[in-house]
């Protein structure tokens, strides 16, 4: 009985805490410091980094390595808040400046890219303007297009770059022993091949990023698309892409029926025969999947002739986080080579650095020289070759709305 | 016995038995196989290589799985605690008296356990958030209260409506206070009603899912959170044994409160929410 | 007065919560699928949200699939929970295992059996792989499609296997507490197998069997994991469409949301009141 008040006091105790301790330097008074004394502020706080949690290698990097040397170095700890998308952590700041919070949210830091960047842009959620304070900031090629725009929006000093990565396909060296290697070819194979292919249905990100690479097909190359959003343009070529996804329809896993929800469950359907090719924008979850039994040994990717789109991946630190020293500070050790050549390890992720790599020097050049891609993983050279750039957000979320209503909800 | 219990009825019968048996247990299988597991493809009937590797990794500190784990306990126990607490009067006043609005009170207790939670905690969720209640373990302990009340209230109604109140009377006038009377005279009696309305309770708020998904903001990560996140991200050896983990604590639950549960259909009735 | 007093004190914690939340939820709910919050500057209501969402066709066939989803699986259950339930009682041992089976069965959480069932039923999980090995089907493909698939089979079968030991131990329960005296009187005064259990004992099992029926509709109806675990990604059952709309970036979608919240308390509404007009006509437990 004792015991039994003893808890109850203790559960009524738990509801009745405040839920957290309001933050005290204000943003200006932040970008007016100089490094030392963001670290000294950062010292002994805590970070909040939201990111889609789905794969246990990534979450391990960040928890692991990327957590033990933040308390190691800066007595900071890392709570890594895994999502299944990212559009949920965009919502969750969307909410709190909806009702009013705007200096004590729940995430101080988040993995993104594209759509969720130009909405966090747009919805003016973003803290920008201070990556020239991060000393590792020198090692990142801000005259690449690609690592400046995101998805065509200017990055503008609102968010850091983490990863590069390019879309890649695979197959199944047991069913399939000469895959198609452009998208006009892969149109045919599906034809000859019924039932072995199949793509997630956008909004999923792999999802979309496929029917993008038929969007270009049907273009008749991405040269061909202004930069802006252009809806005459648009209906032109969407119009063709719809009839060109309609006519692969039957040929599709299930008759095109229903389509996976996620990249996983086409994963799934891959590793156990149902569909003979996959493909992931990180081509090294080949690997990682091979390695953790996810995927079977025969999987190999490859790389498209006729080239497949690249982008870059950042981390952005919301309006309202409350520990935006700390957050600086985490995103300073990401950039550094050490943390990039770790996460480019086959092993550990196998992502491709967000840092310009030739401004490294020394015996962490030749880490990273020496790193060795999983044999399964399509080569970074055979991907080099043509990289496809990614459009605009505005074109990408028309082509997603297009899909449901005209090739999906069908 | 009605007549034409032949051979071939009794055999039909055992084989419906046996059957039942096989289909209840049946989904378990591949989930116990997949977490020892590694790489397990059509059209292998069982793996080609078996490991304890999912399982070292779940219950290792790096997964997260253990934490999660507690903190569904955690919640689960909190909510019980406060269901009881606030359960035990109520059902009292329901089952030992009859007031004016009684018909009233009892229909918005039904309410909840009819009425799903997400046509709920959608509406929820602004105010939660003006009470900074979302993402904390807080505001997920308070939105489990939802539906594990009404099932503590029910079952301590039906127990006051069995409950003598002249033995408590009669405590009072022997000079018993007000609290050992309850400790000494009410409480014995109502003891097993409190288990079993307590052990419905734990279930019902170990098996929340979107309740907490929406209150919590994937921040407070429950294990079916966590499950959930395994079994769509294709690491079924992982998801295999999270899965079992998730299963046990209602087995050890049934398997000791087994007796208190086998008087009562409509007390287990209270089970079809978990 | 005292006693009063006493009645409503003991009555208000319970309340304060239940009104407090699944109330104030439901209002809430209610207001913001109007696209009316003062607080936030939304001063007019619309009929927006709902003039949206009942002229779009996947809201149909959303609900369609749902009413589907409840109607079908709470069929199956009752059919199968009383036929077994039939069998086992005069089945001493039976009884006592399969009671127990049907508890033990009723502790694994929905999002368990789920994820059984997606391996079990998938067009390579386990019987696919036994049909392959049988040389029945040479591919996945040619495995029937029992998972995501647009008759919702997997997500029944969730079900039934979940809600099968549910209404089984209810009914089970019933059939203990009446023993077999009135069926052994209608036996001797002539009756026939299929007219003592039509006229004497699924009278007496039916009051129970029906607010249990209630319970798995409604459950079915408003259950979020199970279908977005096991169904097809179009039409989606109407709890997954409400997150879906609820969680889109575009915030003109939240009201829209909240809307589909509405339709599901609805329906739930209804089958509260026929689950409280059960209730009332019998007693007990």
């Amino acid at each position: 009985m004792t015991g039994f008040c003893t808890f109850l006091a203790c559960a009524t105790l738990a509801l009745l805490l405040p839920s957290k301790l309001v933050a005290g330097t204000t943003d200006d008074a932040l970008l007016q410091m100089g490094w030392d004394e963001i670290v000294e502020l950062a010292r002994g706080g805590e970070v909040n980094w939201f990111m889609w949690g789905g794969s246990d290698e990534i979450n391990q990097y960040v928890s692991d390595y990327i957590g033990g040397l933040l308390r190691d170095r800066y007595d900071i700890v890392l709570n890594r808040v895994g999502v299944s998308d990212t559009v949920e952590v965009v919502n969750l700041v969307l909410g709190e400046r909806e009702a009013g919070n705007l200096d004590d949210g729940a995430v101080d830091l988040m993995w993104i890219n594209g759509e969720n960047f130009r909405t966090m842009l747009q919805g003016d959620l973003v803290f920008c303007g201070y990556p020239d304070l991060l000393p590792n900031n020198v090692l990142v090629d801000w005259d690449n297009p690609a690592i400046a725009n995101d998805f065509g929006v200017p990055v503008n000093g609102c968010e850091v770059p983490w990863s590069t990565a390019q879309f890649a396909f695979a197959h199944n060296t047991a069913l399939v022993a000469q895959p198609p290697r452009s998208i006009p070819e892969l149109l045919v194979w599906i034809r000859e091949n019924p039932g072995l292919f199949t793509y997630p249905a956008p909004p999923d990100f792999n999802g979309s990023v496929f029917v993008r690479h038929v969007f270009y097909h049907a273009a008749g190359g991405v040269e061909t698309l202004p930069d802006a959003f252009d809806q005459t343009r648009f209906d032109d070529v969407a119009a063709r892409t719809w009839r060109i996804l309609n006519g692969i329809e039957p040929s599709l896993w299930r008759e095109g029926q229903t389509y996976p929800a996620t990249i996983a469950a086409l994963d799934q359907l891959y590793a156990n025969q149902e569909v003979a090719i996959t493909f992931n924008y990180e081509p090294a979850t080949i690997g990682i999947g091979i390695e953790n039994g996810s995927l079977p040994p025969t999987t190999q990717g490859y790389a498209m002739t006729d080239g497949t789109i690249g982008n870059t991946n950042y981390t952005l630190i919301p309006f309202n986080s409350p520990n935006k020293a700390a957050a600086m500070v985490l995103q300073n050790l990401l950039l550094s080579p050490e943390a990039q050549i770790e996460k480019a390890q086959p092993g550990v992720w196998g992502a491709q650095p967000g840092i310009d790599m030739t401004q490294v020097k020394g015996p962490l050049r030749a880490a990273f020289d020496a790193t060795e891609r999983h044999p399964n993983v399509v080569p970074v050279e055979d991907l080099a070759e043509t990289v496809l750039p990614e459009l605009q957000a505005a074109w990408i979320t028309a082509i997603e709305q297009g899909w449901i209503a005209h090739v999906g909800n069908n | 016995m009605i007549g034409g219990d032949g051979i071939w009825a009794r055999w039909f019968r055992t084989l419906t038995c046996l059957f039942l048996l096989v289909w209840l247990s049946l989904p378990m299988v591949p989930l116990a196989i997949w977490s020892f597991a590694h790489g397990w493809f059509f059209p292998d009937i069982l793996p080609q290589e078996w490991t304890l590797e999912a399982w070292r990794h779940a219950l290792s500190d790096k997964s997260g799985v253990l934490d999660a784990l507690w903190l569904t306990v955690g919640i689960a126990l909190a909510a019980t605690a406060l269901s009881i607490l606030i359960g035990v009067p109520a059902g009292r006043a329901l089952g030992m008296h009859r007031f004016r609005g009684k018909a009233v009170v009892e229909i918005m207790i039904m309410a909840p356990i009819i009425v799903p939670g997400i046509a709920v905690v959608l509406g929820l969720h602004s105010v939660f958030i003006w009470m900074g209640l979302t993402n904390t373990v807080s505001g997920v302990i308070l939105v489990h209260l939802i539906p594990t009340l009404p099932y503590v209230i029910l079952v301590m109604a039906g127990v006051f409506a069995n409950h003598d109140p002249a033995f408590e009377a009669q405590a009072r006038s022997l000079g018993a206070s007000a609290f050992q009377t309850f400790r000494c005279v009410t409480l014995p009696a109502i003891l097993p009603g409190i288990i079993v309305g307590a052990l419905f309770a734990f279930l019902v708020s170990w098996s929340q899912y979107i309740l907490t998904l929406i209150i919590g903001g994937g921040r407070v990560a429950t294990l079916p959170l966590v499950l959930f996140n395994f079994a769509t991200s294709g690491r079924n050896d992982l998801t295999g044994a999270i899965g079992m983990l998730y299963i046990l604590p209602g087995l050890l639950i049934l398997l000791i409160t087994a007796r208190q549960l086998s008087g009562c259909a409509g007390a287990v009735g209270g089970l079809g929410r978990v | 007065m005292y006693r009063h007093l006493k009645i409503t004190l003991m009555l208000l914690p319970a309340l304060a919560v239940l009104g407090g939340l699944f109330l104030g939820g439901l209002f809430l709910g209610l207001m913001r699928s109007f696209n009316y919050m003062p607080v936030i500057g939304l001063t007019r209501p619309s009929m927006d949200a709902y003039l949206a969402i009942f002229s779009d066709r996947e809201f149909y066939r959303s609900f369609l699939l749902s009413i589907h989803i409840s109607f079908t699986s709470t069929l199956i259950s009752c059919v199968l929970a009383v036929g077994a339930a039939l069998l086992l009682r005069r089945l001493h041992l039976g009884r006592t295992v399969i009671t127990f089976l049907f508890q033990l069965n009723l502790t694994v959480p929905h999002l368990v059996g789920a994820i059984g069932i997606l391996y079990l039923f998938s067009q390579s999980g386990v019987f696919a792989r036994l049909a392959a090995e049988m040389d029945l089907i040479s591919r996945p493909a040619e495995f029937p499609a029992l998972v995501f698939d647009p008759y919702a089979i997997g997500i029944i079968l969730q079900y039934v296997w979940k809600e099968v030991p549910f209404i089984g131990v209810i009914v089970l329960a019933n059939m203990q507490t009446m023993g077999h005296d009135y069926e052994a009187v209608a036996r001797s005064l002539g009756a026939t197998r299929w007219q003592g259990f039509r006229y004497v004992l699924l009278p007496l099992i039916w009051p129970g069997l029906l607010s249990a029926s209630v319970i798995v509709f409604a459950f079915a109806f408003g259950a979020y994991e199970i279908p977005a675990l096991l169904g097809a990604h179009y039409p989606a059952a109407l709890p997954v469409l409400a997150h879906r709309k609820y969680t889109d970036v575009d915030l003109a979608a939240r009201p829209e949301a909240m809307a589909l919240a509405i339709v599901i308390a609805v329906l739930s509404a209804v089958m509260l009141a026929i689950y409280i007009r059960i209730s009332r006509r019998r007693n007990g437990c």
